[in-house]
């Protein structure tokens, strides 16, 4: 009796703390929805162990597990309040979690959705065939392919034939065919593909991918230039879940069943990136009213064996889709083209994205930049290039701040911000094409911004753009991110370089992803960003990791870079950034 | 917007465009927000403007009252003029509208008070 008393008294407290911390509002009758207040994701909790709680409850039917990310609470629906009832008796201040916990559970009325809308429509050019091969044609097609002695990459096994596929370029050496050919068993295929309508050249290339269950493929467009106009893929093994993925940053997961026939033509082939995230499950993903419906439900995977087949070309590719060609790409250097693209899809697209959580981790002003700031006389115009959030913007009523941006989501939170300086405004710009009169400035900051320009050539531009519009005699304080992290608070000492993940992002160009807080191993990368959470439960994008580029600057090169428009005047590294204070002259 | 920013917007980035100043505004919807007086700040900044293009943007969006049209000598021993100034530079906030290249007719619409200036790659230069 005792017992049970202390047991209530520890579920009234949970529902309480539930309540206000959570907006969970737990109820005394039986309902057919419980929340377990004391497990979840957070605490290890997985839908495993909510199954087992229900091993000697023979009658209980449970519907389903929700856990969201990163709360230490979870909600199970159960088919009836009679089996909620007897799981509630069975287990509330009974059972134990594994690493010992003991579980704590209330009834509550709603439960929250698991599930995600997501209203793209798939690229065009996109076929998926389903049993394209019959259960006997796929045994065949997997006794074709041993995998002793095959090549590994980081994160699958792969085979080639025809040509070998070359990791580095993404493409083919024409000149030197493999002497393994497309096995002969693969040419039933051409002809169904004709009887569905599809034209095709037979192919000449293949590459067999070996996916073990949690393996997957970065997101990527096969190159345009050294294939042709379809790529096709033959599924075998396993379903999966393949994310699709637009520059404009639509998204939709698609799935993938064994057996099936992936037709990649158009916007498919030429406009979309496609990946398979490095997972043991896949998402069940319902089409419900013409709306694709990612459900809280997973499904483990299997072995997948995937055949993609392509036609080899000659030649700078011919297609009219711009963003991801890599015919703008000449040696070396990037074109000027490619550059804007890149910084378009891995630059402003991600502050758009990023913008609210963004701006909430950028409060404080560094020192060496306050400092600079404060001294700026009286009646000084100082135009903030890059603003951000507008955290450099001083509440001082005695000189004109204007703060340009390029990011609407940050504009917004640099407005409001700003809205009640006396002397401030904001312009909506893109730092080469600025809007502002030559001369118009007796002080320019541009902070963490210069190298988000992707070539040489842009940069350069910038500190150009910047020396146009100081007067004769106005400063100007730009910081770029420091190559060099060892004498920072950047680094993590426990956290070790790991392989690096290469992407390839457009027109043929691979970026390393870095690992945050760690040495940076390369001058032109992909950093990650984290985002805290899925806004309203809609996916805009594949995951909540957006990678943003960077050239991170080597001693000297700021320097280097802003002579001689600029007279350097002071030159130093704080905090992980290189920093000039400059004259024009 | 504010109009002592439009004083220094010019769109002469955009392509076939030789100086692109000054920007004529279609203001739909004007906010007058007060903020704080500074005398001094306002004495110091007239010199860096064009006194002409702010009294006209001023007089074209119907804020000019009072506003003279060419800055008198001693203006900075003038505090009724300083506040008329402060007030037209710093007060009147063009908060929806466009702005207009004078040579193009391009407009750059302005949305919550901010200006979007950006341009195609196409338009630039």
């Amino acid at each position: 009796m005792e017992k049970l008393k202390q047991i209530n008294r520890k579920c009234k407290r949970f529902s309480a703390r539930l309540k206000t911390s959570k907006g969970v509002l737990c109820v005394e009758t039986p309902s057919t929805n419980i929340v377990l207040c004391n497990v979840g994701q957070a605490t290890g909790f997985l839908k495993e162990d909510a199954n087992n709680l229900l091993q000697e409850l023979p009658t209980v039917d449970l519907l389903k597990y929700i856990a969201a990310k990163g709360e230490s609470h979870s909600f199970l629906v159960f088919a009836d309040v009679e089996s909620s009832r007897l799981f509630h008796e069975a287990h509330n201040g009974k059972a134990k979690a594994m690493n010992g916990t003991v579980i704590y559970m209330n009834y509550v009325e709603g439960v929250p959705s698991d599930e995600i809308l997501c209203t793209v429509n798939p690229p065009k050019g996109l076929k998926i065939i389903p049993d394209f091969i019959t259960i006997e044609e796929e045994k065949e097609f997997i006794t074709l392919f041993d995998w002793i002695d095959e090549s590994n990459l980081k994160n699958r096994q792969v085979k080639h034939y025809g040509y070998e596929f070359r990791y580095g370029s993404n493409d083919v050496d024409l000149n030197a065919p493999l002497d393994k050919e497309i096995p002969p068993q693969c040419d039933i295929l051409w002809d169904r593909l004709r009887a569905q309508g599809i034209a095709i050249n037979v192919p000449d290339q293949l590459t067999v991918n070996k996916y073990l269950p949690g393996q997957g493929i970065p997101s990527h467009v096969d190159r345009h230039s050294p294939f042709g106009d379809t790529i096709l893929s033959l599924s075998l093994g396993s379903d999966v879940v393949m994310d699709w993925k637009h520059h404009s940053n639509k998204y939709v997961p698609i799935v993938v069943p064994a057996r099936s026939m992936l037709v990649m033509q158009e916007e498919a082939r030429y406009d979309w990136q496609h990946a398979i995230q490095p997972r043991t499950w896949d998402p069940i993903v319902q089409i419900r009213k013409h709306e694709r419906v990612i459900t809280g439900d997973t499904r483990p995977r299997d072995t997948r064996i995937s055949l993609t087949f392509r036609k080899t070309r000659e030649g700078p590719c011919e297609c009219c889709y711009n963003i991801l060609c890599d015919r703008f790409k000449k040696d070396g250097e990037l074109d000027n083209v490619l550059a804007s693209h890149l910084e378009e899809l891995h630059v402003h697209q991600v502050y758009e994205q990023i913008a609210g959580h963004f701006s909430t981790t950028r409060h404080k002003r560094w020192p060496r930049v306050d400092e600079f700031l404060q001294s700026i006389p009286s009646g000084a115009v100082l135009l903030d290039l890059g603003a951000g959030n507008g955290k450099n913007i001083l509440n001082r009523n005695d000189i004109l701040q204007i703060a340009g941006e390029r990011s609407a989501g940050l504009l917004l939170e640099c407005s409001a911000h700003t809205r009640a300086i006396s002397g401030s405004d904001c312009v909506r710009l893109d730092l080469l094409h600025s809007p502002l009169r030559d001369e118009c400035a007796d002080v320019i900051i541009c902070v963490a911004v210069i190298h988000h320009f992707c070539s040489e050539a842009r940069r350069k531009q910038s500190i150009l753009t910047i020396a146009r519009l100081l007067r004769p005699g106005g400063v100007a304080l730009i910081t770029v991110w420091a190559k060099d992290q060892t004498k920072s608070n950047y680094l993590d000492t426990n956290k070790e370089n790991r392989d690096t993940d290469l992407v390839t992002t457009i027109g043929g160009v691979n970026l390393p992803i870095h690992e945050n807080r760690t040495q940076f191993q390369h001058s032109d990368l992909l950093v990650p960003w984290k985002l805290r959470q899925i806004r309203d439960k809609k996916l805009t994008n594949t995951s909540d990791t957006f990678l943003r580029y960077y050239h991170v600057f080597e001693d000297g090169e700021l320097d280097d870079l802003c002579k001689p428009e600029l007279k350097i005047e002071n030159s130093f590294y704080e905090e992980g950034n290189w920093c000039v204070v400059c004259k024009k002259l | 917007m504010k109009l002592i920013t439009h004083n220094m917007l010019t769109s002469k980035c955009l392509k076939g465009v030789v100086t692109g100043y000054p920007l004529s505004i279609n203001a739909t919807n004007i906010n007058i927000t007060e903020v704080d007086y500074n005398p001094e700040f306002i004495t110091r900044i007239i010199p860096k403007l064009d006194w002409e293009v702010l009294w006209r943007a001023a007089d074209s969006i119907g804020h000019s009252d009072g506003l003279p049209q060419t800055i008198e000598p001693k203006f900075e021993e003038n505090n009724e003029f300083l506040k008329k100034a402060h007030r037209v530079l710093l007060e009147v906030d063009i908060e929806e509208g466009n702005l207009v290249c004078p040579e193009s007719g391009r407009r750059f619409p302005i949305s919550k008070g901010i200006p979007n200036m950006l341009l195609t790659e196409a338009e630039v230069q």
